[in-house]
């Protein structure tokens, strides 16, 4: 009897835990399944069950639906060599080299990642739209008659490549400046040139980490919505995720149709993912220790300042000309600007429109909602992830390698089609959660799941169990054991995961897409909204603004790591 | 306390870690658990700790049983009073020293005056006194096990259990804490369960030895006894004996204790019952039983061959012999006993017949 009473108290957490997984990730995931093979979607009082049929897979018979996939690949497939260039380039340069300027390298190399990819799209069409962009004027101001025009496939694959290229070199800096010299001392004893050893030990040490990371940019891309939206629509692009949104805001909108291609993005998405992970996993065999040690650098000789002035064109690139841009546009007073000698007359610019903006009642309300929403979805994010690393990692509990391929799943579904999910979902359930910015938390729970479940389960791995059971031994109930040892030991690490997630939160556009009401929008969408109706100015304004909020986020967690690194000590 | 473990098993899945072992402590007993690694040693403590659940048995901790498979009793391990010594040491380093120590009876919720009372005394017992404020990730290896130590022995256990608390210390300090250790645990007449892979460890803070195998134990005595007579070659392998080689009864027409190496024509002679050997005997002979001499010895167990290795080691030299027609054999020589011998002299190695032990190569366990 009594063991029985404990199997049910020791099975209580795990499955606490999977029906919430259940509600944010799996019956999502099961309404777009179902709206594929249904002829209606999902509304209140009825989940749309009849009709079941392939019928709305016929869509991928028409020119619009290949015309998307075909793009997709595409598009990913181009932006993610080219981010991988990028990235890779500039990681080596500051991890390996003498270029000068090494900390601005490494600025150069993580900066756009504050730069959500919404803002930048923005801003580049500021800068290079062919009638009115910056660039453009300032080209024929100085005489030259050539055109830019960012609304293009080359110009699509440039923005995104730009603002994913800091995923590669982020991972491909950290493999290059973890490798343990000894490896390739022993390169060199046995005879190696450098060159040889870079290109025989060297690189071969840090490929899985640019494979992994070459991968992750694929299916980043693949999934992006803002870039596609901004940047592909006026060039008549369509890519998965555009033709979605497209489809469900047709009128009237076709939700089935949407459902179906939801899942062939996600279905190729899957494969991508199950490859990275394999990438991923392979990695921890291969190379590196952290023992801090400094690899050697490899003297560039005359490519030193040609090197520097690479770092600082992608620099200029990614971060100075789009704030640029997005600063001139929120301060000009006439909304048209035929030529870059009407910004340098009196009265041009002001701050006018950008304090009106500060003090409106939209931006105000979007700013209130933003904070709140990513503050509460960071911190329940970082407490149902530790209640998910904990059973995972600390518990026997029967289950817990569902749990976490429930946690980690999201990887896989890209946030816009979460985002439709979760619209079905609440739509059906006969909650008041539609319409408020509960739904909204609910889809950034789902959405960064993985990135927050990692981050603890990290910290989690770092506490070595003997400590926790040791308060136990000594007297400790098991949660005071938690409270007293586990969590102050694992701090530095569930603030960090806090703060990830307060910053991705913060950036998401996509997920929110289909979730928001008028009462209930965000700074990301704000930006989207005036986009959309045309008032560039207001868009850039906000998005201005938006990157302030996000730069203090990062801030914020660049002091918290520094803290770490002394506590180390 | 006396600790009582009665058909005790514990599965990872499908792996079986104990299998339905027994074995009692008496109260103020020290007893080590010696045994391979992977052979359950840590699975053992855990289970009496209370951070593992056995699949089936009972555990009696004094008068309470504190796990009963059938009859579905678990007692919560914070209420077990069992002192745990991880090999990790496992103090916490977000406390100071002060605060490690004082935890348990912060648990209990004694007095203020009695908790600093009782943590001082604890740490003039393992000479840490003046280190009371000290942070915890400041101590050296050494420091960290008397803390360790202490916390568990503030608490008063009823039974302490140390996982191989010296391992991760140098030779020097290992072997001035292995006293330290042995002279607490008499003085406070604890009861005391001690794992280690290392066997000397094992010699010198053993009331009795257990010797565990896949999850059970396979010979349990006091010391002497089981350095003297281990039950099988396996056993005697772990016990230093490194001279062990698989034979067959010499046959027919030649003396009963009689025995050839397999695939050798040495023969050995033993004096030593060779009852129980069953099928796979093995020779096993103590490098320290073997003489290195320059002519024949007198008597059997005489043998030629060469010097191959010659090791320098201190207080004693080890030398390794490929005999002639036979085996290599591993010799251990008293520094002052003999001159040094150079690598290729030829000489007799010989060994008592009753140092000469014939065992199964495994005991059923
Ligand atoms: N958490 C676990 N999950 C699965 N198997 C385990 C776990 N802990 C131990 N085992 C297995 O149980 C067996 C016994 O392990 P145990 O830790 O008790 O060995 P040990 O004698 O303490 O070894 P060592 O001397 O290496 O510490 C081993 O085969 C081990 O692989
Ligand atoms: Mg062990």
């Amino acid at each position: 009897m009594s063991t029985l009473l404990i199997r049910i108290r020791r099975g209580l957490p795990t499955s606490v835990l999977l029906l919430i997984l259940g509600v944010l990730v799996i019956v999502p995931m099961l309404f777009i399944a179902l709206a594929a093979f249904s002829s209606e979607t999902p509304r209140p009082g009825s989940i749309g069950l009849s009709g079941l049929s392939l019928d709305n897979f016929a869509i991928f018979g028409s020119s619009q639906a290949l015309g998307a996939v075909g793009n997709s690949l595409l598009v990913a497939g181009s932006a993610s060599v080219l981010a991988l260039a990028i990235g890779c380039g500039l990681a080596f340069l500051a991890a390996r080299t003498d270029t000068p300027g090494r900390r601005f390298l490494y600025f150069a190399g993580i900066a756009p990642m504050f730069l959500p990819s919404l803002v930048g799209a923005l801003a580049w069409s500021l800068l290079g739209s062919p009638a009115t962009g910056f660039l453009n004027l300032l080209l024929h101001s100085v005489g030259l008659n050539i055109t830019v025009n960012i609304y293009s496939m080359p110009g699509l694959i440039m923005v995104l490549a730009l603002y994913y290229a800091p995923y590669a070199f982020l991972l491909v800096h950290g493999a290059l400046s973890l490798m343990n010299p000894d490896l390739e001392e022993a390169a060199f004893v046995h005879g190696g040139t450098r060159r040889r050893t870079l290109r025989r030990v060297t690189f071969p040490l840090a490929l899985p980490a640019v494979l992994g990371s070459g991968i992750l940019i694929f299916a980043l891309t693949m999934e992006n919505f803002p870039v596609a939206q901004v940047i592909g629509n006026p060039a008549q692009i369509d890519t998965l995720p555009s033709f979605i949104y497209r489809l469900m805001n047709a009128s009237p909108s076709r939700g089935n149709e949407a459902a179906a291609v939801a899942i062939v993005l996600t279905g190729v998405l899957l494969i991508v993912t199950a490859i990275q992970q394999r990438a991923v996993l392979r990695r921890k065999f291969t190379t590196v220790t952290g023992k801090g040690v400094k690899p050697k650098k490899v003297p560039l000789g005359r490519w030193r300042l040609p090197a520097f002035a690479a770092a600082v064109l992608y620099f200029v690139l990614a971060v100075v000309l789009p704030l640029g841009a997005l600063l001139i546009a929120s301060l000009q007073n006439s909304p048209y600007v035929a030529s870059l000698g009407q910004l340098t007359e009196p009265g041009a610019l002001s701050f006018y429109a950008l304090g009106e903006l500060i003090t409106s009642d939209d931006f105000l309300q979007a700013a209130r909602n933003s904070v709140l929403t990513a503050v509460l979805a960071g911190l329940i994010g970082t407490a149902l992830s530790f209640g998910l690393a904990y059973t995972v990692y600390r518990t026997g509990a029967a289950g817990r390698r569902v749990l976490e391929f429930a946690a980690m799943a999201p990887l896989a579904v890209p946030a816009i089609v979460l985002g439709l999910g979760l619209l079905w979902t609440w739509l059906v359930v006969p909650l008041p959660v539609y319409g408020t910015v509960v739904v909204l938390i609910v889809a950034f729970l789902a959405v960064f799941l993985p990135q927050s479940y990692r981050g603890v389960s990290a910290s989690i791995l770092q506490v070595d169990r003997d400590l926790e059971d040791s308060a136990v031994l000594l007297g400790a109930h098991r949660t005071k054991a938690v409270t007293k040892v586990t969590l102050p030991l694992m701090r530095v690490g569930m603030v960090s995961t806090l703060l990830l997630l307060l910053m991705l939160c913060m950036r998401e556009l996509s997920a929110a897409l289909f979730l928001f009401t008028s009462d209930t929008r965000l700074l990301s969408i704000l930006i989207f909204d005036n986009y959309d109706n045309g008032a560039m100015q207001g868009a850039a304004s906000v998005s201005l603004l938006y990157c302030g909020v996000i730069g203090v986020i990062a801030l914020l967690a660049k002091s918290l790591g520094a803290r770490t690194v002394d506590g180390a000590r | 306390m006396k600790v009582q473990l009665e058909n005790i098993t514990l599965a990872y899945g499908e792996a079986t870690a104990i299998d339905r072992l027994s074995v009692t402590v008496e109260d103020g007993e020290s007893l080590v658990l010696l045994g391979k690694s992977g052979c359950g040693k840590t699975s053992t403590m855990r289970c009496v700790a209370g951070l593992e659940t056995p699949t089936g048995g009972r555990i009696t901790i004094g008068d309470t049983v504190v796990f009963d498979g059938e009859r579905g009793v678990r007692v919560a391990p914070n209420k077990r009073n069992v002192g745990m010594v991880f090999q990790s040491y496992a103090v916490w380093p977000h406390r100071t020293i002060f605060q490690n120590v004082a935890f348990p009876l912060q648990q209990q919720r004694l007095p203020k005056a009695e908790i600093r009372e009782r943590v001082a005394d604890v740490l003039a017992l393992v000479g840490l006194t003046e280190y009371a404020e000290r942070g915890a990730s400041l101590l050296s290896g050494g420091q960290m096990q008397r803390v360790a130590l202490a916390r568990s022995l503030v608490m008063r256990p009823s039974v302490l259990l140390l996982d191989e608390p010296l391992s991760n210390l140098d030779a020097r300090l290992r072997d001035r804490l292995r006293v330290e250790l042995r002279e607490i645990q008499q003085r406070l007449g604890l009861t005391c369960v001690y794992v280690t892979h290392d066997q000397s460890e094992a010699l010198a803070l053993a009331d009795r030895i257990a010797l565990m195998q896949g999850g059970r134990i396979v010979q349990i005595d006091r010391p002497e006894k089981i350095y003297d007579a281990p039950s099988s070659a396996a056993i005697a392998d772990f016990l230093g004996v490194s001279n062990i080689f698989p034979c067959a009864p010499a046959g027919p027409g030649s003396a009963p204790a009689t025995y050839r190496l397999t695939g050798h024509a040495t023969e050995v002679t033993s004096d030593t019952p060779a009852a129980g050997t069953g099928k796979d005997p093995r020779v096993c002979i103590r490098p320290e039983d073997i003489r290195l001499t320059g002519e024949p010895a007198t008597g059997a167990n005489s043998w030629p061959g060469r010097v191959d290795v010659v090791s320098f080691q201190g207080s004693y030299v080890r030398y390794r012999v490929s005999l002639k027609d036979g085996p290599e054999l591993d010799a251990v020589v008293p520094r002052r006993a003999t001159r040094m011998l150079d690598v290729g002299t030829p000489v007799w190695a010989s060994a008592d017949p009753d140092a000469v032990q014939i065992l199964p190569a495994e005991v059923p366990a």
